[in-house]
């Protein structure tokens, strides 16, 4: 039939070959696999298939990110155990009562800070009312280097580090700041004038982070210490943190309710510390004393790192890096000290101090810096009185029906 | 471990620490009680200083002479409260213990033999950490039979 019909049938059209088409989809393929399946060794970030792009870049540079994470923070181990040795010689030349030695650093070559440095620093060390310490402090400023070296990651402008005492002479704690660009500038001179000496001062001051309370305070007891230890410090970064009021260096305490931002930032904090704000006493009292426990592990060499841009911390506890220096500033001295270094657990220690539960003291400090929120539905008034409307409504039709249905 | 920690870093002491307020005043006080208490001409004082956070210890050994009586005493600065002091013999039985005197702890010992024996330390309680503390094995005149 077919051969007797083929008359009839339409001329075919050329159809463009297919193969082509195939390799150059082959080739996507493969070229999306290479951008974005992890390299050998990295472990999924556990996002979303359906996104095709997360916020953090490809696999492969995270997996780069994550090692270089890795070598800055042993880097900054090795740096700090250099300097434990190194320190030596200059703690000793130092005068009688000195308890407080400046030191920069700059592409690993050591030298004498620059003037206008060690003047801030010493004028932040007399603002913070210490004076001779039985804890001294070494600062070492890393300054950023002119031209950078290429054979290894750049360094991590936004970290410090320090090196409690009892990883060294148990006399002496280090603290490694590293000062980036700008501030290396204003420190060298190169921005003359544009800075504020005061505003160097606050740099340096907040750069003497767990060190300023070792030298006002000494090295705290066992159970806080352990406790300190396990939260990174996050409780006592800042000494000396001013005045309070609802101006604080958190995006929930410079943002307002009604913006996008303020909801998103509180949406990124931990349960607890939601509660916080919701004055909760016992979210409160979850948030301060995580990390608190009967037997603490205290690593050693005892080093903390601390991340000191806040915009990349997600605390505990909103403005909770002046917590324990406010707490020094309500309770004195004297009981600060108790409670510092004593030898109970840190929930009945502070209590102790405070002469009242922590959760309720917690939670009238955060009211001093963020307004409460409300937790739990709370829907306006009125689409409430409308919904109840509605349902009231829907009932009074559905039994009058059923009424007039019955069968009597 | 916290033991080895407290005698590397008591080792190192006194190249650090020299200038510290609270050592000289630890030193001072050293010197002041050994004065009180007389010591016999011709044995050595044997002394030893430190500092410890509270609930730490920290030991030594000293040779004592038979039939010499001997002062034991351990002084500490203005910020310890609580300062132990226990003699021990050379395989770590204890022999005698102050913990009563507070910041002044003495012990009186006369051995019946030459022979190390050890001296242990406990800051039982320091408002302000570390603590300085000293030692000192003082030998005293012997009285007249």
């Amino acid at each position: 039939m077919d051969s007797l019909l083929w008359i009839l049938r339409a001329t075919e059209q050329p159809v463009a070959s297919l193969k082509r088409w195939v390799l150059v989809g082959l080739v996507g393929c493969v070229a999306l696999a290479l951008a974005y399946l992890p390299p050998r060794g990295a472990t999924p970030n556990g996002g979303s298939v359906f996104v095709a792009q997360s916020r953090w870049g490809t696999p492969a540079r995270q997996r780069a990110q994550a090692l270089a994470d890795e070598w800055r923070v042993a880097d900054a181990s090795l740096r700090l155990l250099r300097a434990r040795r190194e320190l030596q010689e200059l703690l000793r030349e130092a005068k009688a009562g000195t308890s407080l030695v400046v030191v920069s650093e700059s592409a690993d070559v050591a030298t004498a800070a620059p003037p206008i440095a060690d003047s801030a620093i010493h004028v932040a060390w007399r603002q913070l009312g210490l004076g001779e310490t039985k804890v001294r402090v070494a600062l070492i400023i890393q300054l950023a280097a002119a031209s950078q070296v290429h054979d290894h990651p750049l360094p991590d402008e936004g970290r410090a580090a320090y090196l409690a005492p009892d990883s060294t002479d148990r006399t002496t704690c280090i603290a490694a700041v590293s000062t980036g660009t700008y501030w290396t500038r204003a420190f060298t001179g190169d921005l003359r004038g544009r800075v504020p000496f005061e505003a160097l001062v606050q740099f340096l001051k907040a750069g003497l982070g767990p060190c300023a309370f070792y030298a006002a305070y000494g090295t705290p007891g066992k159970s806080v210490r352990g406790w300190l230890v396990s939260r990174g410090w996050d409780l006592a970064l800042t000494f000396d943190a001013g005045g309070r009021g609802r101006q604080g260096n958190s995006p929930i305490g410079m943002a307002e309710a009604r913006y996008y931002s303020y909801w998103e930032a509180i949406y990124s904090l931990p349960p607890t510390a939601v509660a916080c704000i919701a004055s909760r006493p016992e979210g409160c009292r979850a948030a301060v004393l995580a990390g608190a426990s009967d037997d603490p592990a205290i690593p050693f060499p005892d080093i903390v790192r601390i991340e000191t841009r806040w915009w990349r911390r997600i605390p505990r506890l909103v403005e909770g890096q002046r917590f324990l220096a406010d707490v020094a500033h309500e309770v004195g001295r004297d009981r600060f000290l108790s409670f510092w270094t004593s030898a109970l657990p840190v929930d009945t220690a502070l209590a102790a101090a405070l002469k009242r539960p922590v959760g309720e003291w917690t939670a009238d400090w955060e009211r001093g810096f963020v307004r409460p929120i409300r937790l739990g539905p709370t829907p306006p008034l009125g689409s409430a009185i409308i919904a109840v409307a509605f349902a009231v409504f829907a009932i009074v039709v559905v039994a009058g029906t059923a009424s007039r249905r019955q069968i009597r | 471990m916290r033991i080895i920690l407290v005698l590397l870093a008591v080792s190192g002491i006194p190249k650090v620490l020299i200038g510290q307020r609270w050592e000289r005043q630890v030193q001072e006080r050293v010197q002041r009680t050994i004065a009180a208490v007389g010591t016999s001409p011709g044995l050595p004082v044997v002394r030893r200083s430190g500092m410890l956070n509270t609930d730490e210890a920290a030991s030594f050994q000293a040779t004592l002479a038979r039939h010499t009586p001997y002062a034991i005493i351990a002084v500490c600065d203005d910020d310890c409260s609580r300062l132990q002091l226990t003699l021990l013999t050379s395989s770590g039985s204890e022999i005698a213990k102050e913990r009563n005197s507070e910041s002044l702890p003495t012990l009186h010992f006369t051995a019946e033999t030459t022979a190390v024996y050890g001296i242990r330390v406990v800051m039982e309680g320091c408002r302000w950490n570390p603590c300085w503390y000293g030692i000192a094995v003082v030998p005293l005149r012997k009285i007249p039979s």
